[in-house]
């Protein structure tokens, strides 16, 4: 009796372990070492050279800086700037996302609840764009965004019929805001779209039954139960904006700058590995926590609806 | 149980990540080795810096093959050859790299006996402060940072071209807002704006980096952007009517401008204030194994005809003396590629700057941006 129960138990530790031992080990060699490796990094020395200074004094090297600092942590909180960067790279993050959803969310309706032969056609539509190269995409806008453009032309002729001033949409943040929304506008319409697809359409009918005006069954029905494809559409976009260093580099002004610029700068002309990794890990330290409180904002949203 | 299994699959990845480094570097030993076998010289070298002519002439005379890999900045090349990238016989990088290779031994001398045409050199480019006697460099091509603009415009606007105020004083950026572009460069422009206030390009006192860093917050709200390569196309195109930039650079989008036929046509000149001269050296790697060949190709590039084949095509400066007898006439008058002895005095070389001084000038730089 005694036997047979240990050997069922470690049939289900190995049984266990096969499941959960991949994902697990993916995790830790993609994720786990890479960020130790980060860890590390961000609390040694820079290199005279760029790469980092060596962890013990070479034998017969003049003395110098060796060993572990928290040099780069000071440095990051010793001034006010890099939290002004932080703030404003998570605004552009949001501002992205809260647009990005606003978009995606009457088209992957609109794919959703079309009929079944026309749905594949317009999801390849939507993904069409990465055919081609993400940079010559953004280049594309440099031009349509430039200020000899028809675009250009248009916008301020209709400025100009309201007695405004020409203005100028490259090189601004609203060039920015254009490129980092196009560049992530799929990433949120194919999670919507998955989960709205998946919606019984005799709840509405219900609902149209019951006298519900086209309004409460979007409010009351559709969009509560498309709350968990918000969530991920809206991590999707939210976290590859946070680190976008190319999009302001090429659409971005004089003052378009954001911590994936920052970081990029540690690394290449800065040559400063260890504050650029100290950034890195703010950044991931940044994001667990906003991804904390919106996992438990979605459970918190989603189980208050399940009550209803 | 879970936390006492943890370790062991820790240790197991750890293995593996390091089974994968070290195939890769083996990897890289074994094109080294191949190299070696083959006919073949190795050039790491900069986006279209060398014209294809020449490269075939080359081919010809050594009876070898030529092969090339690219980099677009000193910083990309450094991180490479740091990474462990080897196999290459020649670098072409700029002053400030060299120093750096130099001093972390990655260089082999020159043997100067194999390489006659060095007298070519005007005197001017040889024992640079990063390579005194040039025990390992040969200067292969230099370019100057300066300002290009859009002439009928500087013109119409009656603007100064002479001078790093016409990106500074708010005077002058008033009737261009909007239609200026400036480096997106910590040193090059720091550089300029030092050099404006009367410093050196490598002064590096904080109080003089303020001073500067104030100067290019007073006139950033009439920058367009910051750019490094797009200032090209849109000042041939006309949307830029002034900008801060390479010679060469320079040199491309003039040229672009004539051939598309625009009505305007793009100038260049040196600021008064001096400027920063970026000298490219030929260097041996250490790691290179092809010495002899990498010597036959300096002493090469060393005749006047082959040297001026590069400046025909991008209209880079030539530190050779014999060359200017190739160079077309309108790019050997310019004086903004080949400056005159007055100008010579005010140009300098950028040197590195240690770790502490780095944070510092990163710092104000994002001061810069941000405000």
């Amino acid at each position: 009796m005694i036997k047979g129960n240990l050997k069922r138990d470690k049939e289900n530790r190995i049984a266990k372990f096969l499941v959960s031992g991949p994902p697990l080990l993916f995790l830790i060699v993609f994720f786990a070492a890479p960020s130790l490796i980060m860890i590390l990094t961000s609390f040694r020395f820079p290199g005279e050279f760029g790469g980092l200074a060596p962890l013990v004094s070479p034998a017969g090297a003049a003395p110098g800086e060796f060993g572990l600092t928290p040099e780069a942590y000071q440095f990051f909180f010793s001034n006010v700037l890099y939290a002004e960067i932080f703030l404003k790279s998570f605004g552009v993050a949001a501002a992205t996302t809260l647009i990005c959803l606003i978009m995606a969310y009457p088209l992957a309706l609109l794919i959703a609840r079309s009929e079944k032969r026309f749905r594949n056609l317009m999801v390849l539509l939507v993904v069409l764009p990465f055919a081609s190269n993400f940079l010559i995409r953004i280049y594309a806008w440099m031009i349509i965004l430039g200020p000899e453009s028809g675009f250009s032309h248009a916008v301020n002729a209709v400025l100009g019929a309201f007695g405004m001033g020409p203005v100028t949409l490259l090189f601004s943040p609203f060039a920015v805001m254009v490129g980092m929304v196009y560049v992530h506008l799929p990433f949120m319409v194919l999670p919507l779209y998955t989960n709205l697809e998946k919606h019984d359409s005799s709840l509405l009918d219900a609902a149209l039954d019951l006298g519900a005006s086209a309004w409460q069954r979007f409010w009351l029905i559709t969009w509560p139960l498309s709350l968990p494809g918000v969530f991920s559409g809206a991590a999707l976009v939210f976290i590859p904006v946070l680190g976008m260093f190319a999009v302001p580099d090429i659409l971005g002004g004089t003052g378009d700058i954001l911590i994936g610029n920052l970081i990029k700068d540690q690394f290449l002309g800065t040559r400063d590995w260890p504050f650029g990794s100290a950034l890195s890990i703010m950044l991931t330290l940044a994001v667990l926590s906003v991804a904390g409180l919106a996992t438990w904002f979605a459970r918190s949203a989603i189980g208050s609806v399940h009550k209803v | 149980m879970k936390s006492r299994r943890f370790p062991r699959v820790a240790l197991a990845s750890f293995v593996l990540v390091c089974a994968m480094f070290t195939v890769g570097c083996a990897r890289q030993d074994e094109n080294a080795v191949s190299a070696s076998r083959e006919n073949v010289l190795y050039l790491f070298n900069w986006n279209n810096y060398i014209a294809p002519e020449t490269v075939k002439h080359f081919e010809k005379l050594c009876n070898c093959k030529f092969s090339q890999d690219y980099y677009s900045d000193n910083e990309e090349m450094l991180a490479k050859l740091a990474a462990g990238a080897s196999g290459y016989d020649l670098i072409v990088p700029t002053g400030n790299a060299i120093d750096t290779l130099i001093r972390q031994g990655a260089l082999r001398p020159l043997d100067k006996s194999l390489l006659p045409n060095l007298k070519n050199i005007n005197p001017i480019y040889l024992d640079t402060a990063f390579d005194p006697g040039n025990i390992y460099s040969v200067p292969y091509a230099y370019t100057l940072t300066l300002l290009g603009f859009n002439q009928e415009k500087v013109k119409e606007l009656d603007l100064p071209t002479d001078t790093w105020a016409i990106i500074f004083e708010p005077k002058y950026l008033e009737k261009i807002k909007g239609r200026v572009t400036v480096l997106d460069s910590q040193r090059e422009l720091m550089a300029a704006a030092l050099r404006y206030l009367g410093y050196s390009v490598n002064d590096a006192d904080e109080s003089h980096w303020k001073q500067a860093t104030d100067l290019i917050v007073r006139a950033k709200p009439y920058w367009a952007a910051f750019s490094n390569t797009s200032y090209i196309k849109e000042l041939a195109i006309g949307n830029l009517w002034v900008a801060h930039g390479y010679s060469n650079d320079m040199f491309q989008a003039a040229m672009d401008a004539k051939k598309t036929g625009r009505k305007f046509t793009i100038g260049y000149s040196t600021p008064k204030e001096g400027t920063v001269l970026s000298l490219d050296s030929m260097v041996l790697h250490q790691r290179g194994s092809r010495p002899d060949l990498a010597h036959q190709f300096i002493n090469f590039m060393l005749d006047g005809k082959n040297s001026a084949e590069l400046t025909n095509l991008i209209g880079s400066g030539n530190p050779n003396s014999a060359a200017l007898q190739y160079i077309q006439p309108e790019i050997a008058e310019n004086k903004a590629i080949f400056p005159d002895a007055e100008s010579l005095v005010r140009l300098e070389m950028l040197r590195d700057l240690d770790r502490k001084q780095r944070r510092l000038l990163s710092r104000l730089w994002t001061e810069i941006k941000l405000r």
